[in-house]
C-alpha cells in the first residue's frame, strides 16, 4: 500500500467527502421531517392520509434504492420534471430515508402509551401542547436507536449516488482509480473516512440517549 | 338514598355537580353501560364498586369525556357535555382525575408534572406554578421528592404525586380510578390516607375502589354496578350491613373475607 499515493489523492477525496456530508446532512434533516409528519398522519385515524403513508412505506422498501435514483435523475425529465444532479441526488436519499424514518417513529409513537393521552386530557392540557411537551419528547426516546441506524445508513447510502454522476466521497475514489489503478489504496481510505463519519455520527446519537437517558428510561 | 327520609331538610341540599341522565354507551357492537343515573352532588363522596368488566371505570371515565357516551344526558356543574370542544373543556378544568397507572409523565420530574398544566392551561407563571405546586406536594407529603422523575419514586409516592398534579388544576370534583389496584398492600394506606384528607377538605369525590374500609370510612354513598348497570346504591352502612341485592350480597361475600 502507498501512502504517499492517498496522502497525494486526500484534498480530492476531501472535497468528495464535503459533497457527501452536504447531501447526507441535508437528506437526514429532511428525512426526519417527514418522517415526524408521516409518523403522525400515519397514526391520526383519517384513512386516506394513512393509506397514502403506507403505500408510500412499502412502495419504497420494496424496490431497490438503486432503481429509485435512476427513476428520479432519469425517469421523472421526461415527466417534466427536471433537477440538477445535486438535488436529484438529495431528494433521492431523502425519499428513500423517510420510509424508513416514518416506520422508526411510528414504533416511537406506539411506545407512548394511551395513558399519557388520558393524563393530559384529564388535565385540560391542550393537544399540541401534549403532542410537543408530552407525546414528543417520550416518542423520540423511544425512536433513537432505530432512527439512528437510518441516519448511518442514510450516509453511507449517499454513496450510491455516484451512479447518476455526483461528485462525492466514492465517486471521487472511482474516477481516480480510472486514472491511476490504485483501487486497494482508494478503497481502503474511503472505507476509513466513511467509518470515522459514522462512529462520530453514532457517537453523538450516545450522547443524546444519554441526556435523554435520564431516570424514566427504567420505565 | 331514598327521598322521604329527607323530605323536610331538601331545599338545603347542596347543588348537584354531576349528573347522568340514561347513559349508554357501546363499545363497538358491546353495550358497556346501560341507562347509567346517577346524581353527585357538591361534596359528596360516592364510592363505585363491582366485578371487574362491570363499566364502573368506563362510567367515571365518560363523567370527564375520555369516553364518549352515545345515549343519554352528562351534566357537569351546568355544563352538559356535548361534541363541541369548548364544553368538553369547561368540564375538564372543574374535574381532575386519578388513574390506576398514575400516568405521571416519565420524563419530567413530579414538580414540572405538576406544573406543566397549570402553566399551559391556565397561563400561570412558572414561579407561581412551582409555589403552587410544592404547596400541594406538601399536602400528599412528598415536598422532598418534587425534584425526583417518576420512576425514582415508590408506588404510593407516585400516586400521591399524581394526586398532587391534578389539584394543582384546582379542580372542583375528583375522579379516582381504582387508585390502589396497582399498588403494592404495603402502599395502599398512604395513598387512601391522602384520599380521606382530601375527603376532609370538603372534596366532591367519585371513586371507583375495592377499598371497603375506605368506603366505609369518607363514602356518603356506596354503589354496585354490574354488567353495565346501577344495581344498587345505599349509604355504606345499609350497603354492608344489608344490601338488597342477592348480586350484591355474592360481590362483597367475595371481597370481603
Amino acid at each position: 500500500m502507498d501512502f504517499t499515493y492517498i496522502l497525494d489523492a486526500l484534498p480530492d477525496l476531501m472535497s468528495g467527502l464535503k459533497m457527501t456530508l452536504m447531501v447526507s446532512g441535508l437528506a437526514i434533516i429532511l428525512s426526519c421531517l417527514i418522517g415526524a409528519l408521516g409518523a403522525a398522519l400515519r397514526t391520526s385515524g383519517f384513512k386516506p392520509a394513512e393509506y397514502a403513508v403506507r403505500g408510500y412505506v412499502e412502495f419504497i422498501r420494496g424496490t431497490p434504492y438503486l432503481v429509485q435514483i435512476f427513476f428520479i435523475f432519469y425517469g421523472l425529465p421526461s415527466l417534466g420534471l427536471r433537477f440538477s444532479v445535486f438535488w436529484s441526488g438529495v431528494i433521492a436519499l431523502t425519499v428513500w430515508a423517510s420510509a424508513f424514518q416514518i416506520e422508526n417513529f411510528r414504533a416511537g409513537l406506539a411506545a407512548v402509551g394511551r395513558g399519557m393521552n388520558d393524563a393530559s386530557a384529564s388535565l385540560g392540557l391542550h393537544r399540541w401542547h401534549h403532542a410537543l411537551f408530552v407525546v414528543l419528547p417520550l416518542a423520540a426516546r423511544a425512536a433513537l436507536p432505530s432512527s439512528m441506524n437510518t441516519l448511518v445508513a442514510t450516509v453511507k447510502n449517499s454513496a450510491y449516488l455516484q451512479a447518476i454522476g455526483l461528485v462525492e466521497l466514492t465517486f471521487v475514489a472511482v474516477d481516480r482509480i480510472a486514472y491511476d489503478f490504485r483501487a486497494i489504496e482508494m478503497f481502503f481510505t474511503i472505507c476509513v473516512i466513511y467509518l470515522l463519519c459514522v462512529f462520530a455520527l453514532s457517537g453523538l446519537g450516545h450522547l443524546v440517549e444519554q441526556r435523554l437517558n435520564r431516570p424514566f428510561a427504567g420505565r | 338514598m331514598k327521598d322521604n327520609d329527607r323530605r323536610d331538610g331538601w331545599t338545603k341540599r347542596p347543588e348537584v355537580c354531576v349528573a347522568l341522565t340514561g347513559v349508554d354507551k357501546w363499545f363497538g357492537a358491546v353495550q358497556v353501560l346501560h341507562d347509567i343515573n346517577l346524581e353527585v352532588r357538591k361534596g359528596e363522596k360516592v364510592v363505585v364498586c363491582g366485578p371487574s368488566g362491570s363499566g364502573k371505570s368506563t362510567m367515571i371515565r365518560c363523567i370527564n369525556h375520555l369516553e364518549k357516551h352515545q345515549k343519554g344526558r352528562i351534566v357537569v356543574n351546568g355544563t352538559e357535555l356535548t361534541d363541541h370542544n369548548r364544553d368538553i373543556d369547561r368540564v375538564r378544568r372543574d374535574v381532575g382525575m386519578v388513574f390506576q397507572n398514575f400516568n405521571l409523565y416519565p420524563h419530567l420530574t413530579v414538580l414540572e408534572n405538576c406544573t406543566l398544566a397549570p402553566r399551559w392551561v391556565k397561563g400561570v407563571a412558572r414561579k407561581d406554578a412551582e409555589a403552587l405546586a410544592l404547596g400541594y406536594l406538601e399536602r400528599v407529603r412528598i415536598p422532598d421528592k418534587a425534584h425526583f422523575y417518576p420512576s425514582q419514586l415508590s408506588g404510593g409516592q407516585q400516586q400521591r404525586a399524581a394526586i398532587a398534579r391534578s389539584l394543582c388544576m384546582n379542580p372542583k370534583i375528583m375522579l379516582f380510578d381504582e387508585p390502589t389496584s396497582a399498588l403494592d398492600p404495603e402502599l395502599v394506606r398512604e395513598v387512601l390516607d391522602t384520599m380521606v384528607q382530601l375527603a376532609r377538605d370538603g372534596m366532591t369525590m367519585v371513586c371507583v375502589t375495592h377499598e371497603m374500609g375506605f368506603a366505609r370510612q369518607v363514602a356518603d354513598r356506596v354503589i354496585f354496578m354490574d354488567a353495565g348497570r346501577i344495581v344498587e346504591t345505599a349509604a355504606p352502612e345499609e350497603f354492608f350491613g344489608n344490601p338488597r341485592e342477592s348480586r350484591t350480597r355474592t360481590f362483597l361475600k367475595q371481597i370481603l373475607h
